[in-house]
């Protein structure tokens, strides 16, 4: 039977259970809904939340190098420490704050497989204390490239027609919205998926306990189906960067891919992009089959027929929450 | 009975002095004392009636005016949303009982004066907005 082929990066609630109190390792929260943690958090958990604390208040950015530094600092985090994420939704945010970890170089980094939802299924307690530990001095590295994809490097690898997978539900994917069904429209102006993405929902990572699914099972979808390849570079995207990265984390960790990386702008970014090809329906299209086909025909792409009628958005409509349930068909949380 | 202009203001002032930790304690607290829903409502949300879809959280709502022309907001939020809950728990009862005209008139801008804008982030803070703007809407059509 497969095996992850980074084992390491996950750890068992067993295992935390165990190293509670450990000073080598340092439990962090990363929710959705903020008030999760108040309620009740792993005790001994520090918060990180991915909005206040990882993301820059002026430029649309992750807080820089010094911010990121004092973050660690603050909650305890020094260089050698072993991080365990956990949260909500199946570890969504958990591990768009372990992807923010890696992006500064923080080398020993670990996801609580299966989250708050596991934890609460074993029966462990939570705590409402307020926690706060010495404060370290840390040092970041300089940002990691190799996990991050900005714009023009996702249209290059776009045009030379290398993996890409679109993480959204198959409706965003389609272009039928442009956010999540259920959840409001997070201002992208343009609906559809970047040419060549091919559309595995993040939820088909999960198991229903909010657990990563086994190798096997990870292995038959994204290998045996979707023919994908480890050796090939890779970008992973969805509307805002966070579904994925849970699945950057199940691609890089768990069925190690070599070279993948997290399009964190995502289809905010490319659904408001002036002069970036976008494909509706339900082919991939993209330019790998426009080369191959003959020069008038305009690759095999907008599959409208089965599309049903866009769903009307103002374009002034209120951006996300960012927080809140499960999204469409969800493994995890109701 | 106090209007829900004194109300809200009460709540602000009390919200004034919290820190972002004891605000989000606030919110949990005011979360758990949301009313269940009653049969009736259970209901009319099985057969999904009140859901909200601009809120990625399953929320039900319900902004109702009784016989006498009171308000009354009847809610439902999944419980693993208690920032959604709260703040809908918290309106409820600024509403409670209230002429709906009144109730309509809930500040657009309570997120941002209750400081919850700088605890949970922009994204999420326009989210609350959205859901104060549906209930104005809700019982501004119910008066």
């Amino acid at each position: 039977m497969p095996s992850y082929a980074h084992p390491e990066v996950l750890v068992s609630t067993d295992w935390v259970a165990e190293h509670l109190t450990d000073p080598q390792v340092r439990i962090v929260e990363s929710d959705e809904d903020r008030a999760l943690y108040v309620q009740g958090h792993i005790p001994g958990a520090v918060e990180i939340d991915w909005q206040t604390d990882l993301q820059d208040s002026v430029e649309r950015d992750y807080i820089d190098r010094e911010a990121f530094e004092r973050l660690c600092a603050e909650k305890g985090i020094a260089n050698d420490t072993t991080v365990v994420f956990y949260g909500d939704k199946s570890n969504w945010w958990a591990c768009y704050a372990f992807w923010v970890f890696k992006l500064y170089g923080h080398e020993n980094c670990k996801i609580m497989n299966g989250g708050r939802k596991r934890w609460e299924l074993d029966g462990r307690p939570w705590s409402t204390e307020r926690v706060s530990y010495p404060a370290t001095s840390y040092s970041a590295q300089e940002r990691d490239k190799s996990v991050r994809a900005l714009r023009d490097e996702v249209l290059k690898h776009q045009k030379a027609g290398k993996q890409l997978l679109d993480v959204r539900s198959p409706e965003e994917y389609r272009g039928e919205r442009t956010h999540m069904p259920d959840y409001p429209n997070e201002g992208a102006v343009r609906g559809g998926h970047i040419p060549g993405a091919l559309n595995v929902p993040w939820p088909q990572n999960c198991q229903e306990d909010g657990t990563f699914k086994e190798a096997r099972d990870l292995e038959k979808l994204y290998i045996k189906e979707l023919k994908m390849k480890r050796r090939s570079p890779t970008i992973a995207y969805c509307r805002i960067g966070e579904r994925s990265s849970l699945t950057w984390f199940v691609l890089k960790y768990l069925l190690g891919f070599g070279n993948v990386r997290n399009y964190d702008g995502s289809w905010l970014e490319w659904g408001n992009c002036v002069g970036v090809p976008i494909v509706k329906g339900v082919e991939p299209g993209g330019s790998v089959a426009a080369k191959t086909a003959p020069a008038a025909a305009p690759a095999a792409v907008p599959a409208a027929p089965e599309v049903p009628a866009p769903v009307a958005q103002p374009p002034a409509e209120p951006p996300s929450l960012g927080f809140g349930t499960a999204p469409e068909t969800p493994p995890a949380e109701g | 009975m106090e209007s829900v202009a004194a109300r809200i203001d009460e709540v602000v002032e009390e919200f004034a002095d919290l820190d972002s930790r004891e605000k989000l304690e606030m919110l949990v607290e005011y979360a758990a004392g949301l009313e269940p829903l009653s049969p009736a409502y259970e209901a009319r949300k099985a057969a999904a009636e009140g859901r909200i879809h601009e809120c990625q959280t399953p929320v039900f709502l319900w902004t109702e005016a009784d016989g006498d022309g009171r308000a009354h907001l009847v809610a439902d939020v999944a419980p693993e949303a208690p920032t959604v809950k709260g703040f809908v728990a918290l309106l409820a009862a600024a509403v409670v009982g209230r002429p709906v005209a009144e109730a309509a008139e809930i500040p657009d801008d309570l997120v941002e004066r209750l400081g919850l804008g700088q605890v949970l982030g922009m994204l999420r803070a326009r989210g609350l907005q959205a859901i104060t703007a549906r209930i104005r809407r809700g019982f501004a059509e119910a008066a």
